[in-house]
């Protein structure tokens, strides 16, 4: 069987998965996009060679960047889904009735194609007639927002120092504040515990000089090196690691439990903030 | 708009990806003009606490000509940080931010007079030594101060050797302890100099074995010496990975206290290794030539504003802004903006085709960089930025 070695540039491990079809391999404008299947995890997203999704497992981590911020803010109607290009976020968002407007905005048009035909059950959300598909840069998308109306913001994008990175600038932060209500929640992921602890900081100290509220929560995804992912979570005035509406969804792995053992105990995270956590 | 580099697998043993992101991120953010020089403090901070760690009873005093800039100095001293100096100028700078004699040593054999009248006025007490004229001028300038001499050892392996300017044979050394007690001052210890960048592991074990049979010429002398100045010459990764400090650490601190006693006084002077991995030069393809089948590609920092080592044959890593995606790649032969034809950085660079204005990004190249620059043909010696 041939096989599949990931390498990606910072990760001090490399994986190797069997491959038992190449189904997709193409290149769009930003990057290569490929679709595999495995025989534990079934078909697989690649883009540059780095694993985004699986079938068996992209819940966790779809459901741990959406939920959180969905169940802390008391009625979200309106929210910016900004990459995730799968379609997995926006599926998860459109499980809360509350949600009136998602604005989809994803650099690549290629990676939602290729997930429509290849990722059926992640990419199911996309025509429901709440969503507004924008193929653009989603830091100029909030650029252009002109009214502060937007509940949620959730970023679901590739490695922060790619192309990326347009979505972690101090620029892109205060835009999205802008953007939002003042009950607004924003989330993005920010790299694994384990090998780029350094970088989960440098996140939350950044977030903090834009943000009141900034806070972060971690998810344990198989396919990620480092596996122990941590997200960062901000918001103008409302605390994350509060529930304020019952969950009533369906899923598989998130839960009100988990939204509530999610987060770091504070004791560490200041430990963490102070850089006092050695490994 | 963010600009686009290329970041590929090698980049990943060079330079940490936090000390990359912020970079990036101030690059993204800022208005600027190239080149200039942004030093990572977290990096340093990472580095300072890494270093001496795994050596018992070591204090570290940074060599301060790695890379002098007023933030970084500043920002070690918050630290608890020591350092080490050579002339009358990093003295003044030490002493303008309130650094306190102890936190002071002089490692350069052969010290200015100048330098040595603003020591003896402020305290500075600690020095190294390896001549009867150092003697005397040591003597007459600061009567009981402390001194250690440097003891001459193997370069071998190491990128930047500095053995033939400085150091001293064994029974020289011994009759420099005995001439320096005579003068009354105080015969401390002893140092070496593996040479900077030095890679070969085995430097210190010739280093240490010499300096103990010094110790024990000494004591038979009836010199008791308690203090052992190791130095630096930790390397950083430029273009390939190295031994890690822990490792070395290890080594040295076996070899230490195998053979010297428990009470000693270990010294480290690490420059490179505290600030080289935690820059990143920030630089401008300023031009494109062919010429007799060569690619000549001119960026605004060469040999003398800022690329000084290369000359000695340090090698370093670059990352490419590509406007362009999938761009070849071509052998590269590097040159600095001046008109002199010796301002050449590399040859043979393998790196994907910059345009003209794109920015282009020199890994671990915080030490010896900006203490060596100079405005030869009127370009002006970089600032460092500390972010």
């Amino acid at each position: 069987m041939i096989k599949f070695n990931e390498k990606a540039p910072y990760a001090p491990v490399e994986y190797l998965y069997d491959v038992e079809e190449i189904l997709y391999r193409g290149k769009s404008r930003f990057q290569e996009i490929v679709v595999i299947k495995n025989p534990y995890y079934g078909r697989m997203l690649l883009l540059d060679d780095v694993v985004q999704i699986t079938e068996r497992d992209e819940f966790f981590y779809h459901e741990m960047l959406t939920h959180i911020v969905m169940h802390s803010h008391p009625e979200p109607k309106k929210v910016i889904v900004i990459g995730g290009g799968d379609g997995g976020v926006v599926r998860e968002v459109l499980k809360h009735k509350t949600v009136e407007k998602v604005f989809f905005v994803e650099i690549d048009e290629e990676v939602i194609n290729v997930s429509r035909k290849f990722f059926p059950a992640v990419s199911s959300g996309m025509d429901d007639p709440r969503v507004e598909i924008k193929v653009m840069d989603g830091a100029d998308f909030v650029l252009n927002r002109k009214q502060a109306d937007i509940d949620t913001v959730i970023i679901d994008s590739t490695d922060i120092i790619g192309f990326a990175r347009s979505l972690f600038t101090t620029d892109f932060f205060n835009n999205v504040k802008n953007c939002m209500t003042k009950d607004g929640m924003f989330v993005t992921h920010t790299e694994s515990l384990h090998f780029h602890k350094d970088i989960v900081i440098e996140m939350q100290e950044v977030l903090k000089k834009v943000f009141p509220v900034v806070d972060l929560y971690s998810a344990p995804i198989a396919t990620y090196p480092g596996n122990w992912w941590a997200f960062a979570v901000a918001s103008k005035n409302l605390l994350p690691r509060e529930l304020r509406r019952k969950y009533e969804i369906s899923t598989k792995y998130y839960s009100d439990e988990i939204h509530r053992h999610a987060f770091m105990p504070e004791g560490m995270y200041e430990k963490l903030m102070q850089r006092k956590l050695e490994w | 708009m963010i600009k686009n580099f290329k970041i590929e697998k090698h980049h990943a043993d060079i330079v940490a990806k936090a000390t990359l992101f912020k970079c990036l991120r101030y690059l993204d953010r800022e208005t600027f003009e190239t080149p200039f020089l942004l030093v990572d403090a977290e990096k340093i901070r990472e580095k300072v606490s890494l270093i001496g760690r795994s050596i018992k009873n070591s204090k570290v005093f940074y060599a301060v000509k790695a890379n002098p800039d007023i933030g970084i100095i500043r920002f070690l001293h918050t630290l608890g940080t020591g350092f080490e100096i050579a002339s009358e100028g990093e003295l003044e700078l030490l002493l303008s931010i309130g650094v306190e004699p102890e936190k002071i040593i002089s490692s350069n054999p052969v010290k200015s007079l100048k330098f040595l009248k603003l020591a003896s006025k402020n305290g500075v007490n600690r020095f190294s030594f390896d001549s009867p004229d150092e003697v005397e001028k040591l003597a007459h300038f600061i009567p009981d101060c402390n001194v250690y001499v440097r003891l001459s050892v193997p370069n071998e392996g190491s990128e930047w050797p500095l053995s033939k300017k400085f150091g001293v044979e064994l029974d020289e050394a011994l009759a420099l302890l005995c001439r320096a007690r005579d003068r009354g001052l105080n015969p401390a210890g002893v140092t070496f100099h593996v040479g900077s960048q030095c890679t070969n592991i085995y430097n210190w074990n010739i280093a240490l074995e010499k300096s103990k049979t010094l110790w024990d010429m000494a004591a038979k002398a009836g010199i008791k010496l308690g203090l052992l100045n190791i130095g630096g010459g930790y390397p950083i990764a430029y273009t390939k990975n190295v031994m890690s400090i822990e490792s070395i650490e290890k080594n040295i601190n076996n070899l230490i206290y195998d053979k010297f006693p428990e009470d000693i006084t270990v010294q480290l002077e690490p420059g490179r290794a505290v600030v080289g991995d935690a820059g990143i030069f920030v630089t401008t393809a300023i031009g494109k030539a062919r010429r007799c089948d060569e690619d000549w590609l001119y960026i605004d920092v060469g040999v003398f504003n800022g690329l000084m080592e290369s000359v000695g044959g340090i090698k370093y890593s670059y990352i490419v802004e590509t406007s362009k995606q999938g761009r070849y790649k071509k052998h590269w032969t590097l040159a600095g903006p001046s008109c002199d034809s010796f301002d050449v950085i590399d040859k043979n660079v393998r790196l994907p085709e910059p345009e003209v204005g794109n920015l282009i990004l020199i890994l671990s190249s915080g030490a010896y960089t900006i203490s060596y620059a100079s405005e030869f043909n009127g370009f002006s010696i970089p600032k460092t930025i500390l972010i």
